[in-house]
């Protein structure tokens, strides 16, 4: 404080004297010292310049410290990378104090676009840019979770706490249609954008191929990035930023900088968090006594003879009560629950100055799952380092090494069935012991499930301005993935026989690049910038599994092989892949004095999975930004910061067929005349003229800066069209074949991204900031073959009936379900067929008082399988976040809040757990049910039926999944993430030997306000179902340690 | 020359105000405005598919007829149905099946435990309907106010002629479009009063020829009871011994009018062989209160007679009356001395339904030997 003053006072100073002093050219020596205005510490490397001859005079030490002799009256420019540029006018003082803070002019923002930096200013497309603090103080196993709410049009929903797995994410809308699996394993295709890391894109849905039934370690490439070795991400939404990265990046690209060294001194710096992860609050469940007292009195109030009632002597759970196998009161819940402590730990190491840096990440991060025997261990060791001995010639190189270890336990990592299964077992069962337990609990937890994903990703990349402007570059890179996984079922898990299974996968890409780049400024103010360059990727994926179904004992735990008769498995699984893919890309890109710009961008993709007949696919792009603050009758506007409209067209074409359809798939087909015979397989017939998906998008952006950005403004609004989507075409049996894949299906999405940003006190000891961000995506299905008439169901096979209908003209994703209108308050609302004068009925049961009023659609009385409507949305509408970030002298505190609204969601969760009450004689628990609005007598106006009439249980099925009464409303507000941090004052913490400490509190997932009546209305699949054996979202406490060393003398 | 540039200014001022409001204006538009985008409307959704399982229909008269079998392949509800261009196959219109008669219509559930006739007949009221209607479900309903003097049934030769069919064809709508199922026929059968008919030729309303006789005229079918125990006075063995009651027709059942009656009666009673009637009351074991839906019942010695609401049973649901729904149940039963000195049971009865109000007996007849009531 008191250097400080003395700092303001020589300020004056300065000021006062700088008029009289200024003729004078007489040299003078001046120190002093640059502090960063948030850290107030001093910042090494600073180059100092004297603004007169544009010379640089030194940079500052690694205290921050500088000295030059400097002619009075001059005047020193103190740049630095990433930080405003101070200027100050040397006025005869020799001691100076300058503080530099982070650039934060979203204008001069340098952003990324088609592998080269650019000035925000100058580029068409539109981009966000999240610095490193957003997302570093919350320990995640992924880095991508804490992007949710922050970016508008970006939709990430956190649907699974399954440790080092993915939610989902989107990036405007709807992308693709194409759903796997059945019921509540009905996994829509995920569309996440390409995600590119220091240079080299990386696929990020790679572990997704096998939807829920994750085979392999399933550990997502991005789970293998340590957080705290993020600079930044930048995301870019629209066409013209994407289609550079061609088809690709289709769905959006997600560019993440790594740090880079940059300091003159090295630095160590070292963070550690220490979080807790709490499950959810988990089912009620009646324990004991009460569930017995609950089954009889729900068996005598609703046997409708007198057998019924006999039936409870012949069940000893419900009869014995003094049994001691029967007379228990388990919490089977907290058998497979947990609380979790966990730990992460990263050291880093960087040092050198613009010419040479290099850096060194060391990091291990590891997180228990709140299902017990679950849980992600990573190790990392990323390295880079960047030679620039001039401005000709610049190397950079990586080589990162990650290995991710997964416990899936007895599950399939998204999915735990067991888990849910078993944690329904009746309370009145003894709970597992060393003597006993059941086989559903040791599989759960002793299943040695050992997982590993080790990545090791190296790149080189080398750039050389042969003539000034022009400039050659290449960059080669390997990125080698292994992927295994073993697990082990012990004999007593499994019925009396020990179980192995193993897998093993590896995939590479092999990823080279070489750009020309020409910059050109024509008459001072014409500025031209092309952009050249060719891809070639090579990748290769194979895996496979074995399984031994009895294997002898559980000591042989492998190698095995022993039995042919009990081997399942082996051969290579579906997701081999051999792909080349070749691409050339140019870009232009004009502007009139950083007023006007052009950009014209062209791509040519090559894959050998496109149809024979386009095997090209072309991504043109277009795009328009007038920077109007800059006009003549504007620029005296102080109020106005900057201000600009962007206007953008560009396609990105993705190959979306794979060689079987569009050559068949041929089978040996036995012997004929002693020669094998080879046929066609009739089910697919070969589309040689299939198209690859395009999608094409226009932009209209707007962006505004007012009040020396004080409140800065971006608007986007984007139609987004996905034509010649792949869409099965079944054929007349005439044809010989029994379908075809076509592409006749398309969707667009249209929307509005908004993000506003307040900053109402920007001071020395104070700064508020405040940002709120949202989008609105409406999606609408184009069209379908012409056969299907503008409709086509895609009926679900499993026992929960609910359909997807896909209707030409609505929201893609809709419902097909039974309506339901309430619960009949009595047997005399039910109504009556006038020509039968039979009542409503459903599976020969007439409808009764309690039962769930469902909608004959027809009309025929009858409920059956007609009675179906297309009904709600599965896709959020409204998806954004609001943020504030508060800092007042050293504390910090950070508020990121994430909502999504107008979704429906199926509480498939809900109908179990209800379902439950079916049959009072199975050994499964009971849940309260009081806190729900259920009809439980004659007259009572209920939402939900009576459950407990199970002798009509199945007829009636009241509770059926397949019905609008479990559509409820998606819409959240989810306050994830609070940080408090306090950074202790410098001067303090050099007596230990350190040079920067902060510490902070933080949480993910605090509190989520919703009107959904399930316990996480985010912890849904894609479709929207909320399942009973999904993996629950746990909420982090956290308590972390950011450290820096003084290394420096 | 100071002024005028202010002026200038003010005026660009302005101008870029009214600029940045219609800018944002124009964005929130675009935002907003699906018909820019030339989206597609959403229609309902009308299958290729529809069809319908049978298109002859062959209802019987005087009777509720319902016929499904529309297949509307997901097709969205609503859709209505118009039947149209309805003619005979040689071009004559027909409009016969479209005249409106009233016709009862139920509107409360019927359950068996109606106390009183008023409160049965609470539950339905007459309504005016065609004869031959679609509902919103695309079945087809042939209202039991249909008699064959309405709606000519088919030939009594059971012929199929086109020019004694009626045709006609099926417009099938909703908002998505239409479709039109041509060629539907109707071949009504004629009125069956009662069930079963197995005295009755369904094609000529007379009596059906004799199975095990049928081309002698001199004999004919009868409705046969189920019987049990029945022990013949002279022959001293069962009627039925081996099934002899289907070649000898001993004991028949005649389900017919009588007069005399307050026009919704239903009488039971037994003749022997001379044709006199047995009194219930040797029919000992007879649960006569609890057999029929019926009320006031009056028990002579010569007839059983119930107040009751026709048809019968009035709806197919299971009721106590009416275990399966679709027949009621007559049944009588008497006991006598045994051998050894129990009680042996006889009964015999017939499972029914008559669809048609009026004043209707169920006769038993013995025709060739009584029933032994003596103990033995």
């Amino acid at each position: 404080m008191r250097r400080n003053i003395l700092f303001y006072a020589l300020l004056i100073v300065c000021i006062i004297c700088g008029t009289s002093a200024y003729s004078q050219d007489k040299f003078i020596i001046v120190n002093g010292t640059v502090v960063d205005k948030e850290s107030k510490q001093g910042v090494p490397g600073v180059s100092v310049i004297l603004e007169q001859t544009n010379k640089g005079l030194t940079q500052t030490n690694g205290k921050g410290q500088f000295s030059v002799n400097v002619p009075i009256g001059g005047t020193l420019l103190f740049k630095f990378l990433g930080f405003t540029t101070q200027r100050v006018k040397i006025t005869g003082a020799t001691n100076i104090n300058v503080t530099i803070s982070e650039d934060r002019t979203a204008l001069d923002e340098v952003i990324i676009v088609a592998y080269q930096k650019r000035s925000k200013e100058t580029t068409t497309g539109s981009s966000v840019l999240i610095q490193a603090k957003d997302v570093q103080d919350i320990p995640v196993s992924n880095v991508e979770q804490l992007l949710q709410g922050k970016v508008p049009g970006l939709n990430i929903q956190n649907n699974t706490g399954a440790p080092g797995f993915r939610g989902s994410v989107q990036v405007r809308g709807l992308s693709s249609l194409s759903i796997s699996g059945s019921g509540n394993e009905s996994f829509l295709q995920p569309t996440s954008p390409l995600y590119i890391i220091d240079g080299v894109p990386l696929d990020a849905d790679k572990a997704a191929e096998f939807g829920f039934q994750t085979q392999g370690p399933g550990v997502s490439p991005l789970s293998l990035i340590p957080q705290e070795d993020i600079e930044n991400i930048q995301i870019l939404k629209d066409a013209q930023a994407t289609s550079m990265y061609g088809s690709r990046g289709a769905y959006g690209v997600i560019i993440i900088t790594t740090k880079r060294g940059n300091s003159k001194i090295p630095r160590i710096r070292y963070v550690t968090n220490a979080f807790v992860n709490a499950p959810p609050k988990l089912r009620e469940t009646l324990g004991g006594n009460s569930e017995r007292q609950l089954k009889i009195q729900q068996i005598i109030l609703n046997a409708q003879n007198v057998n019924d009632i006999r039936a409870i002597s012949n069940t000893p759970f419900l009869a014995d009560s003094l049994n001691a196998y029967w007379n228990n009161s388990t919490d089977w819940q907290s058998v497979f629950y947990q609380t979790t402590y966990n730990q992460s730990h990263n050291l880093a190491l960087d040092g050198g100055d613009p010419k040479f840096n290099y850096k060194a990440n060391v990091g291990y991060y590891t997180e228990k799952g709140v299902i017990k025997n679950t849980g992600y261990d990573r190790y990392n060791l990323n390295m880079n380092m960047e030679f620039k001995p001039n401005e000709k010639f610049r190397f950079f190189g990586f080589i990162n090494g990650s290995v991710g270890k997964q416990n899936k336990g007895n599950g399939v990592g998204l999915l735990q069935s067991g888990v849910a299964a078993n944690g329904q077992a009746s309370t009145l069962l003894p709970p597992p012991s060393f003597y006993q337990a059941s086989g559903g609990v040791l599989s759960a937890l002793q299943t040695l499930n050992d997982n590993n994903s080790r990545n090791l990703r190296t790149n080189v990349e080398a750039r050389y301005e042969v003539i000034p402007g022009l400039a050659v570059s290449s960059t080669v890179s390997y990125d080698y993935t292994s992927d295994t996984e073993s697990t082990f079922t012990p004999a007593a898990a499994n019925g009396q026989f020990a179980k192995v299974y193993d897998y093993v996968g590896r995939n590479y890409q092999l990823y080279n690049r070489n750009g020309i780049t020409y910059a050109k400024t024509f008459g001072e103010k014409h500025n031209l910038f092309i952009n050249t360059f060719n891809e070639i990727y090579k990748q290769g994926a194979q895996a496979g599994i074995t399984r031994q179904e009895r294997t002898p004992n559980d000591q042989l735990q492998g190698p095995v092989g022993y039995d042919a008769y009990n081997s399942r498995g082996g051969g290579v699984l579906g997701n081999y892949r051999n792909a080349t893919i070749a691409s050339f890309a140019g870009s232009l890109s004009y502007d009139y004095d950083k007023k006007y710009v052009a950009e014209f961008s062209y791509r040519l993709d090559g894959t050998s999975s496109s149809g024979l007949e386009n095997p090209y696919s072309k991504n043109p792009s277009v795009g328009l930004r007038w920077n109007f603050n800059k006009e003549n009758w504007l620029v005296d506007m102080k109020w106005l910061s900057y201000g600009s409209l962007r206007l953008t067209w560009g396609q990105n074409i993705v190959p979306t067929g794979n060689l079987q359809s569009i050559y068949g798939i041929y089978n040996l087909n036995g012997n004929f005349n002693n020669n094998p015979t080879i046929g066609i397989n009739y089910d697919l017939v070969p589309n040689p003229n299939l198209k690859p998906t395009t999608t094409s998008q226009y932009n209209l952006g707007f962006d505004l800066g007012l009040f020396n950005e004080r409140i800065s403004l971006n608007f986007d609004t984007y139609y987004k069209k996905v034509d010649n989507l792949l869409f099965d075409r079944f054929l007349s049996n005439s044809t010989g074949f029994n379908k075809l894949a076509s592409n006749d299906l398309g969707i667009a999405n249209y929307g509005t991204e908004l993000m506003i940003t307040v900053r109402p006190v920007v001071s020395k000891d104070l700064d508020i900031s405040f940002s709120v961000n949202g989008a609105i995506n409406r999606d609408v299905l184009l069209k379908l073959p012409a056969e299907y008439n503008g409709q086509y169901i895609r009926f679900d096979t499993s026992p929960y009936l609910q359909h997807n209908v896909y209707r030409v003209g609505r929201n893609t994703l809709s419902n097909y379900l039974r309506i339901n209108q309430g619960v009949y308050k009595n047997d005399t609302d039910v109504p009556t067929d006038p020509v039968t004068g039979r009542r409503y009925q459903a599976n020969g049961q007439f409808f009764l008082g309690g039962d769930p009023i469902m909608k004959d659609v027809n009309g025929d009385y009858i409920l059956d399988g007609r009675d179906y409507e297309v009904t709600g949305n599965s896709q959020p509408l409204v998806t954004g976040g609001l943020s504030t970030n508060i800092r007042y002298k050293n504390w910090g505190l950070n508020l990121y809040a994430t909502y999504t609204a107008d979704r429906t969601i199926l509480n498939n969760a809900l109908a179990d757990r209800i379902g439950i009450m079916r049959d009072p004689f199975s050994l499964t628990s009971v849940v309260p049910l009081n806190d729900l609005d259920i009809w439980r007598a004659p007259g009572d106006v209920a939402k939900y039926p009576y459950p407990y009439d199970y002798k009509r249980f199945d007829q009636i099925q009241p509770l059926r999944a397949d019905q609008t009464l479990w559509q409820e409303s998606g819409t959240y507000l989810k306050l994830s993430n609070v940080t408090l941090s306090y950074m202790f004052d410098k001067k303090f913490i050099k007596r230990f030997g350190l040079n920067q400490l902060r510490i902070y509190a933080s949480t993910n997932n605090l509190i989520t306000f919703s009107k959904y009546s399930g316990p996480n209305p985010e912890n849904v699949t894609t479709l929207g179902r909320d399942i009973s054996t999904g993996y629950p979202v746990p909420r982090t406490y956290n308590i972390g340690l950011n450290l820096e060393l003084n290394t420096g003398n | 020359m100071e002024y005028g540039k202010n002026k200038r200014e003010k005026l660009m001022k302005s101008i870029i105000k009214k600029e940045f409001v219609f800018i944002l204006f124009a964005l929130a538009l675009f935002s907003g405005c699906k018909k820019l985008y030339d989206l597609p409307e959403e229609k309902d959704y009308l299958s290729n598919n529809v069809n319908f399982d049978n298109k002859v229909l062959e209802p019987i008269i005087g009777r509720n007829n319902l016929i499904g079998g529309f297949n509307g392949d997901n097709s969205t509800q609503p859709i209505t149905f118009e039947i149209i261009n309805a003619r005979f196959g040689d071009g004559k219109p027909v409009t016969d099946i479209f005249q409106k008669v009233p016709t009862y219509v139920w509107t409360a559930p019927y359950t068996g435990f109606e106390t009183s006739l008023a409160e049965i007949e609470a539950k339905r009221k007459i309504e005016e309907h065609q004869l031959f209607e679609m509902r919103s479900s695309g079945q087809f309903i042939l209202w039991a106010s249909s008699t064959n003097q309405l709606i000519k049934p088919r030939p009594i030769d059971s012929t199929n002629f086109s020019q004694d069919t009626r045709f006609f064809d099926v417009k099938v709508k909703n908002t998505g479009g239409e479709r039109l199922i041509k060629d539907f026929q109707i071949r009504p059968w004629r009125e069956r009063p009662y069930e079963p008919a197995d005295d009755v030729n369904l094609y000529t309303g007379g009596p059906a020829p004799d199975p095990n006789n049928p081309l002698d005229k001199r004999f004919k079918n009868y409705i046969r009871p189920y019987m049990g125990n029945v022990i013949g006075v002279a022959s001293n063995i069962d009627l039925n011994d081996k099934g002899k009651n289907q070649k000898e027709n001993n004991l028949v059942v005649y389900i017919r009018p009588f007069s005399g009656g307050n026009g919704h009666t239903l009488r039971i009673k037994a003749l022997n062989k001379d044709s006199v009637e047995i009194n219930p009351a040797f029919f000992n074991e007879t649960v006569w209160d609890k057999m029929i839906h019926g009320f006031n019942m009056q028990k002579t010695d010569k007839y059983v007679q119930y107040d009751v609401a026709y048809p019968i049973p009035l709806v197919e649901v299971p009721t106590f009356y009416a275990k399966g729904g679709s027949r009621a149940k007559a049944e009588l039963s008497y006991s006598r001395g045994a051998f050894g000195g129990g009680r042996t049971v006889a009964n015999f009865g017939v499972d029914f339904a008559i669809y048609k109000a009026g004043d209707w007996e169920i006769v038993f007849h013995f025709r060739k030997e009584n029933p032994k009531f003596a103990s033995e």
